[in-house]
């Protein structure tokens, strides 16, 4: 339900990761292991999920971007009304996992 | 590539250069008001200035403006304080701190903290009561008091009275330590028929606003904690709280607690000894005479009845020196005053920033030199970060192998850098390969280096500390500009503008950052990416006027960087000549990349 209108809260939230891109980040260098970058992921994660999941999601996303983690594309789950259904991956994230490891 | 770009982005850092210039000029000015204002203090000092010899309280000299008879003083002769005490109105408001100067100079005046009302900056403690049955005839400012004993030292006590005439005798007792504490007992017996009732209060006053550095990380104004609860306000806000609320900023009851007035370095505190008395403190702004004036006043909450006979006292607590983290920290141990150190502003990263402090301060005492500890220190910060810098460069061998593969990517979405983007995290997923460390080593480090940056800002240490060359006082900035040729040229380019002026010290944390920023991934929009390449010289000129032990901070930080890439870049280097980390390239990565492609 939350998905079309962005609340004040998210809002407040992009406006602070957007300060961000446009002063510390490019002082402190990308060093991101995804794309999208940690920073969009949240831009995006903030305007389709609220503040609240959106919050959640790039937080968690933030912990996985460390050295330990392969990166690579990561795109943010799309909107969906049912939490229980786990959001589907998108056509280009299915295309970017072609090879078994090994 | 995109010339409205370009121009965007050069048009924004100039903007940020012109508002850093105009954020930062009321500290410039401030600084040169407090060196004037520091000239002029010294003069007027109502006995023979702070460096003077020791006189009799008679023999003050008259200030203009004072009533006919001059105001008695009482010698204040502490290891590391040195004053007098205004026996008119029983004013603590002359007091200069010994082992503090104002400037490098071993000539230079000692530090005053406090000073007369007849002063161009009134800045004092005092002691008094409030009659609260509206009959007592309490002391006043112009109350002649009697002293018993010669001169105010440790472990000689003077006592102050004052006989009202009408049967109630006013007694303040007062007791200097070794170092910045003095303690007043306030005492009064009533010998009259009748039962009096009395509110003693203390308080400290500032009569003019004293110049503040104007940087949002460092507190200076009202300070205390109240109840368990720090309370910080500033000047601008106590004036304009004090005009909502008839001069009131803040008022709060408080068991034990202590507030008072902070600078960078100095503190004016009561505390309120007895935690089973409940005290109500209040900050406040009293605009007089199109002045503004502060204070920070205790007094009990309860009125105390003193019946026929009786005597009444209470005890409190002035603090009035150097903020030493030591100090403050015994003194909270031994006196039971909550949270002392917290008047020095180590924020909100406080279980950084005191660790951080203490290490550097055994690192000085080690070293002697505080430049020399701030290196030692950045050294061990580095080593603790070191695994993570490491693994993230795991890969850069086999990145080496890629490279041709990478060089073709970037080639076909030459139009279309997202596309780009997203092709080449794919050819890393399949690799196993990443050549960035990832957001989560660097926002780990960004508290942590921020907590230094921070300790190195606020502590007192830093002043007046050394470094080498030319670096005479680390808290100061680096004094040589290449504007006049590093004083080749004889005139002060800083005079026509604070642009003009490019030190040393700036120069190298510059140099430094972009040949670290060369090692560093771009940021993939391009005109952040342009931004990051202005970003050296935007820093170079902001850090121009900071205190120099900070930029000999961020270039050794940024050496020590750029060599721990290097180190890290020879060790995978050697690990693959080694034959482990030689990879045969998959032949899945050109099936990887390709459906993808059209």
């Amino acid at each position: 339900m939350s998905a079309q209108r962005i609340g004040p809260g998210a809002q407040a939230l992009r406006g602070a990761v957007i300060a961000y891109q446009w002063t510390l980040r490019p002082f402190i260098g990308a060093h991101c292991r995804f794309h999208p970058s940690c920073s969009h992921y949240a831009l995006e994660a903030l305007g389709t999920h609220g503040a609240l999941r959106g919050a959640w999601l790039s937080g968690r996303r933030i912990l996985r971007c460390n050295p330990w983690h392969p990166g690579g594309y990561d795109p943010v789950p799309p909107a969906s009304d049912e939490p229980g259904r786990t959001a589907a991956p998108s056509a280009d994230a299915q295309s970017f996992q072609p090879v078994p490891k090994g | 590539m995109d010339q409205k770009r370009l121009l965007a982005a050069i048009a924004l850092s100039i903007g940020i250069l012109l508002i850093f210039d105009l954020w930062n000029r009321p500290a410039r000015e401030a600084q040169l008001a407090q060196q004037r204002q520091a000239a002029e203090v010294q003069q007027p000092a109502p006995t023979p200035g702070p460096v003077g010899p020791l006189r009799a309280p008679t023999d003050a000299a008259p200030a203009a403006g004072t009533p006919a008879t001059p105001a008695a003083r009482l010698p204040i002769e502490g290891p590391r304080v040195k004053g007098t005490l205004n026996l008119r109105g029983a004013r603590l408001d002359d007091l200069v701190l010994k082992d503090y100067r104002e400037t490098v100079d071993r000539n230079s005046a000692l530090v005053r903290l406090l000073a007369p009302r007849e002063g161009s900056a009134p800045y004092y403690a005092q002691w008094g009561w409030t009659a609260v049955d509206g009959r007592t005839r309490v002391p006043g400012n112009d109350t002649d008091w009697a002293a018993e004993g010669n001169a105010l030292a440790p472990g000689q006590p003077v006592t102050l009275r004052w006989d009202n005439g009408q049967g109630q005798v006013f007694e303040i007792a007062l007791a200097l330590d070794e170092n910045y504490m003095l303690t007043a007992e306030q005492r009064v017996r009533n010998a009259a028929a009748e039962p009096v009732q009395v509110l003693p209060w203390s308080r400290v006053r500032r009569e003019n606003t004293p110049p503040t550095q104007g940087f949002f990380i460092l507190h200076e104004g009202f300070v205390g904690v109240l109840d368990g609860r720090l309370r910080e306000v500033t000047y601008s806000d106590a004036k304009s709280e004090g005009q909502k609320r008839s001069g009131v900023a803040l008022e709060q009851e408080t068991g034990a607690g202590w507030a008072g007035f902070t600078d960078k370095y100095w503190l004016t505190a009561i505390t309120a000894t007895d935690p089973a008395i409940r005290t109500r403190a209040s900050f406040r702004h009293v605009p007089e005479g199109g002045q503004d004036r502060w204070q920070v006043d205790f007094a009990p909450t309860a009125a105390q009845s003193v019946a026929s006979g009786a005597a009444a006292s209470l005890a409190t607590r002035l603090f009035a020196g150097a903020k030493e983290v030591h100090l403050l920290d015994a003194y909270a141990d031994r006196l039971n005053i909550p949270d002392f150190d917290k008047a020095i502003d180590f924020g909100w990263f406080y279980f950084l920033t005191k660790p951080f402090f203490y290490a550097l301060d055994f690192l000085f005492k080690l070293f002697g030199n505080f430049g020399v500890a701030i290196l030692v220190f950045t050294v061990f910060l580095k080593a603790a970060f070191f695994p993570l810098a490491n693994k993230a460069y795991k890969s850069m061998g086999r990145m080496k192998v890629l490279g041709p593969k990478m060089q073709e990517i970037r080639e076909r979405y030459k139009d279309d850098p997202a596309k780009a983007q997203t092709e080449m995290m794919a050819l890393y997923r399949t690799e196993k390969i990443n050549p960035a460390s990832g957001c989560l080593p660097i926002l780990i480090q960004i508290p942590v280096f921020f907590a230094l940056y921070k300790v190195l800002f606020v502590t007192i240490e830093m002043r007046h500390a050394p470094f080498f060359g030319w670096i005479q006082d680390l808290s100061a900035p680096d004094p040589t500009n290449l504007f006049n040729l590093f004083g080749l040229l004889p005139f002060d380019p800083t005079q026509l503008s604070s642009f003009l002026h490019m030190p040393v010290w700036a120069l190298l944390m510059g140099a430094t950052m972009w040949a670290q920023q060369k090692l560093n991934p771009q940021p993939p929009d391009p005109i952040q990416a342009k931004i990051f390449q202005w970003m050296p010289i935007i820093f170079t000129f902001m850090l121009a006027s900071f205190p120099a032990g900070l930029v000999i901070y961020w270039t050794w930080n940024n050496l020590l960087s750029i060599a721990q890439q290097w180190y890290i870049m020879r060790l995978e280097k050697q690990r693959n000549a080694k034959g482990g980390g030689a990879v045969a390239i998959p032949a899945a990565v050109p099936a990887a990349a390709k459906p993808k492609k059209g």
